[in-house]
């Protein structure tokens, strides 16, 4: 055996140690170790490890100064020279990679954009940091309810209960009201009641006003600046002035605050003392009653969990009758994207369409990059002579590979421009697509975000290329032997499979999402949405409704009209007040509560299963109830009508029980529902028209209004319309995801299509030589489409599987849901390989067709 | 050369001792060999090596490549030798422990 030291830490000396000791350190080494090796190899190999590792020390080791900065400039220059010219050469590879990472970097950018918009929300107030809305877990018989809205009167306790609590303010819904200034001018704007301390807890800068006293007074009314415009024309010396609300209450006007940035989860136009609510709204002293929100800030470094921990059971003792509620602090900005709760548990929200379009703009880069590897790879037999003679005159590997990633680099910068350019002209159909109100804003970090993205997606799309070009062995490169090796062709069709894999998940996704928002929105949901308006009970509406109703019912095109006391979209209102008879303790469950007038259920056109609905006929209807099939199910009672039950201390007979109907989004099941006749608190009229006389009965229903309710603007809304508009996020997924799946099928495809002409073009001198023995120009075309086949297949194969298991997912976040039928991804399949073959037919048909001689004339 | 760091540490001593007596010859191994040698015990080579390196910034050795090596897996050996700052150096440390030597009283430690 031949004695040599360890190689391993031979090779450690020579990379660390100066260039003039080593020699003299390794020859020295080497003698004392050829020395032991006499005695006892083993000792000498572990000696000569041992000495080497006594020189790692400064002293001996190489200066980091290892490139000089002038060298750099001129090989970047040189770099940079080189690769224009073969952005110039390859026109067609060049292109086609400009395109797809430009509309790569285009996605990622809006998606950008909508992420940073969405992150933004409710992030502007200056004591974010420690800002919380106060919130509550309810335990009841079906699982634990979560609810924003606290008892009135909690945030004044809180914060007089505990120092920890710098402000604590009360703010109620925003409602629509009319504002007038003058008898012959008033305007709708949506206004909310809030407590002292509302601007010092949230951020919204007062123009006029001291905001410590802003809201002293029960009959001050704070305007935004815009309402301010509105109403005065101006937003000087207006303090002090006269607002008259509903044509009834007169306000003064003490301050003007900052209109409510875009990125706001509420927006309001004016607030009002909350004193003048609790004044006007018995049950807002009431601790059993909730409704309005409660909001704090909690003083610079108090520990949340420790405060949690300390309000957790601050509320039930005041709870006589109410059920225990356990109080919990809830981040105020984190409320926008992370709204769900199930049962007790935050579980998401808007956050899940956060993290999966920020997915998808990671994927569409990936895809892009990807064409660029194909093409520069599959290009490699063009470029194998420049890489030979370079190496020859001795370029390093590391110098070649440099040359390469500067190329990468200089086209995802290309294309950044274009993509700017593209996000320019596209950002406001996308704001309209959205519903935002985004622009291209320059500032510091945004750029440096960007150009970051585009660094690390040129240096992404460059390494592959750059380390297998400069790999090359120069020899067998100037002999022209490459032979490219198993398991790089595999590599190219791995990243092939990967692209189509992703478009097939997304065209899967897309069908997916489409049919869903589909069936929701054509569900039976147990009543006609179809032709139904509401508006709500103002003026002489509020005061005299029945009045209103009649009359409208005069008019020929009105079907029905009744007041009612929910908005039919969305959970309103509960009580868990009700009792039975056979009802244990822990039977506690949240009815919906719904206030209804008389025909209330023949205009929503609800059937009854049992029983009547309220009718003037019968007197003693004011102590009557209607639950739905699924109260009266969970309730246990058989044979339901006829019965009494309690609610909040007042015996209730039961008349009737209602089919089953929505009441919220289809997100949730229907839940059991409790509607009373109580007419002064339905808030709202709604009315059934006749669909064919819209028009004219619409125009005769808004001059009644005028004339029956003179200075108030009747604002009323269409339930199918609120209705789609409850989906607007899927809805907004649904096209989003659509317009992606697009763009990411057509990058793959554009990359497929240089793929597929690169190797048409090689073989050009294998398809010459078959046509001259005979083979059809069909057989052509088959035998050039039959590799992408295979890899269109085996994407496939790949992406089934995953998009069921993500649409699964998906779907399971509604309580009515599609099935997923074996053809949604047997389309998706489909119409990739549909895709791939016409990418690929459009190159392979031209090479088929190529006259033969011309083919085999062809040199190279 | 005022201003120089002239001081001569015991081990450098030492080495520039041994790289005197072996004019022209002195090199890495030889040094460790022959002060393992002197001192009977076991001296490591990063030791003479930084001492040699010293002593070369100092001005006392200066150094040249030797011819190509068979052993050694090829490598030339570098030979070092005194210069005249170095001998003097040497003169002057000799020079003054002998004074000092022979100041001692004559004792008999019997």
């Amino acid at each position: 055996m031949k004695k040599s030291p360890p190689k391993r830490a031979l090779q450690f000396l020579r990379w660390f140690c100066r260039e003039d000791y080593v020699e003299e350190i390794e020859g020295d080494l080497t003698e004392i170790f050829e020395k032991q090796y006499e005695v006892s190899p083993r000792a000498a190999r572990l000696r000569f490890a041992l000495n080497v590792i006594r020189y790692f020390r400064p002293a001996f080791m190489k200066s980091f100064k290892f490139f000089n900065p002038f060298a750099m400039g001129v090989l970047l220059r040189h770099n940079l020279i080189l690769s224009l010219r073969s952005f110039m050469r390859y026109r067609m590879s060049f292109f086609i990679n400009l395109c797809s990472l430009s509309v790569g970097l285009a996605c990622a950018l809006l998606i950008y954009l909508w992420v940073g918009d969405e992150l933004s929300v409710d992030k502007f107030h200056e004591k974010d940091r420690n800002l919380y809305q106060v919130m509550y877990n309810q335990e009841l018989a079906n699982g634990i309810v979560t609810n924003g809205k606290t008892p009135g009167l909690l945030a004044a306790e809180l914060a007089a209960e505990f120092p920890e609590i710098e402000y604590a303010t009360t703010a109620t819904w925003v409602e629509p009201r009319t504002l007038s200034v003058r008898d012959d001018y008033a305007i709708k704007a949506g206004g909310r009641y809030v407590s002292k301390d509302f601007f010092n807890t949230f951020t919204h800068p007062l123009l006029e006003g001291d905001k410590d006293h802003v809201i002293d007074d029960v009959s001050s009314i704070v305007l935004s600046e815009s309402l301010c415009m509105r109403l005065f024309n101006t937003t000087t010396d207006v303090i002090g002035k006269q607002v008259v609300l509903d044509h009834e209450a007169p306000y003064q006007v003490t301050g003007i605050f900052k209109d409510v940035p875009p990125n706001s989860s509420w927006k309001f136009d004016f607030v009002m003392a909350y004193e003048r609510f609790e004044k006007e709204n018995d049950w807002a002293r009431d601790w059993n009653s909730v409704g309005p929100y409660t909001y704090i800030v909690t003083r610079e470094g108090v520990d949340i969990d420790l405060l949690n921990k300390k309000i957790v059971d601050f509320a039930t003792p005041h709870r006589k009758e109410g059920k225990e509620i356990s109080l919990f602090l809830a981040r105020y900005s984190d409320n926008y994207l992370y709204g769900h709760y199930e049962n007790g548990r935050a579980t998401g929200g808007r956050i899940d369409y956060v993290i999966l379009f920020s997915i998808i703009a990671v994927f569409i880069l990936v895809i892009a990059c990807i064409n660029f590897m194909n093409l520069s790879t599959a290009r490699a037999t063009r470029r194998l002579k420049e890489i030979g003679v370079k190496k020859t005159l001795g370029a390093s590997r590391k110098a070649l590979a440099f040359q390469y990633l500067t190329e990468a680099i200089l086209v995802s910068f290309f294309s950044l421009l274009v993509a700017v350019a593209l996000v320019w002209a596209l950002l406001p159909s996308f704001n309209v697509l959205t519903g935002k109100d985004m622009s291209l804003r320059f500032d510091p970090s945004a750029v440096l975000a960007v150009l970051g993205v585009t660094l690390l997606t040129g240096i992404f799309a460059g390494s592959y290329p750059a380390l297998y070009l400069s790999g090359f062995n120069p020899v067998a490169v100037l002999k022209g032997k490459l032979r490219i090796s198993v398991g790089e062709a595999l590599a190219r069709k791995g990243l092939v499979v990967f692209q189509f894999a992703i478009s097939v998940v997304l065209i899967a996704s897309v069908l997916i999402v489409f049919r869903q928002t589909q069936y929701v929105q054509n569900r039976n949901i147990g009543y006609d949405r179809d032709n139904l308006i509401f508006f709500l009970k103002e003026g002489r509406a509020l005061t005299n409704p029945e009045a209103l109703i009649t009359e409208m019912k005069k008019i020929p095109g009105v079907i029905n009209a009744a007041g009612l006391g929910h908005n039919l979209l969305a959970h309103t209102m509960g009580t868990e007040d009700v009792h039975w008879e056979g009802k244990m303790p822990g039977d506690e469950i949240l009815f919906e509560y719904m206030f209804a007038d008389y025909g209330m259920i023949e205009t929503l056109g609800l059937e009854m299963k049992e029983g009547r609905a309220f009718s003037r006929d019968f007197v003693g209807d004011t102590t009557a109830v209607i639950f739905n099939e699924t109260a009266i199910e969970y309730m246990g009672l058989s044979d339901p009508v006829g019965r009494i039950i309690m609610e909040s201390g007042q015996p209730l007979q039961i008349i009737g029980v209602v089919k089953d109907f929505n009441f919220t989004s289809l997100h949730d099941g229907v839940k059991p529902l409790f509607v009373k006749l109580w007419p002064r608190y339905a808030w709202n009229i709604v009315a059934r028209i006749d669909g064919s006389r819209q028009r004219e009965t619409l125009r005769a229903i808004e001059d009644l209004y005028k004339s029956f309710n003179p200075g108030f603007v009747m604002d009323y809304k269409f339930l199918d319309q609120e209705y789609q508009a409850l989906y607007a996020a899927e809805q907004r997924v649904s096209t989003l995801s659509r317009y992606f799946a697009g763009i990411a099928i057509l990058i793959s495809s554009m990359g497929l299509f240089g793929v597929a002409s690169f190797t048409a073009e090689r073989r050009m001198k294998e398809i010459g030589i078959r046509k001259i023995l005979g083979s059809t120009s069909w057989g052509i075309v088959v035998l050039l489409t039959s590799d992408f086949t295979k890899m269109v297949l085996v994407a496939v194969a790949i992406a089934l599987p995953v998009s069921y298991i993500i649409s699964d997912r998906w779907l399971d976040s509604f309580a009515y849901r599609i099935k997923l039928e074996w053809w949604y991804f047997a389309v998706a399949g489909v119409a990739a390989l549909l895709i791939a073959w016409f990418t690929v037919g459009l190159q392979t048909v031209k090479a088929a067709a190529v006259s033969m001689t011309r083919c085999l004339r062809m040199n190279e | 050369m005022p201003g120089q760091n002239h001081s001569l540490g015991e081990f450098e001593e030492l080495v520039l001792l041994i790289v005197a007596a072996h004019h022209n010859e002195a090199y890495g191994v030889l040094i460790l060999e022959n002060l393992e040698e002197k001192l009977q015990k076991k001296v490591n080579i990063s030791a003479v090596h930084v001492a040699l390196k010293r002593l070369e910034d100092k001005g006392f050795v200066r150094s040249r490549f030797g011819g190509i090596t068979h052993d050694r897996g090829g490598r030339r050996k570098k030979l070092y030798s005194i210069t005249a700052l170095g001998k003097k150096v040497l003169d002057k440390q000799y020079a003054l422990r002998t004074s000092l030597y022979q100041q001692i009283p004559k004792i008999s430690f019997g």
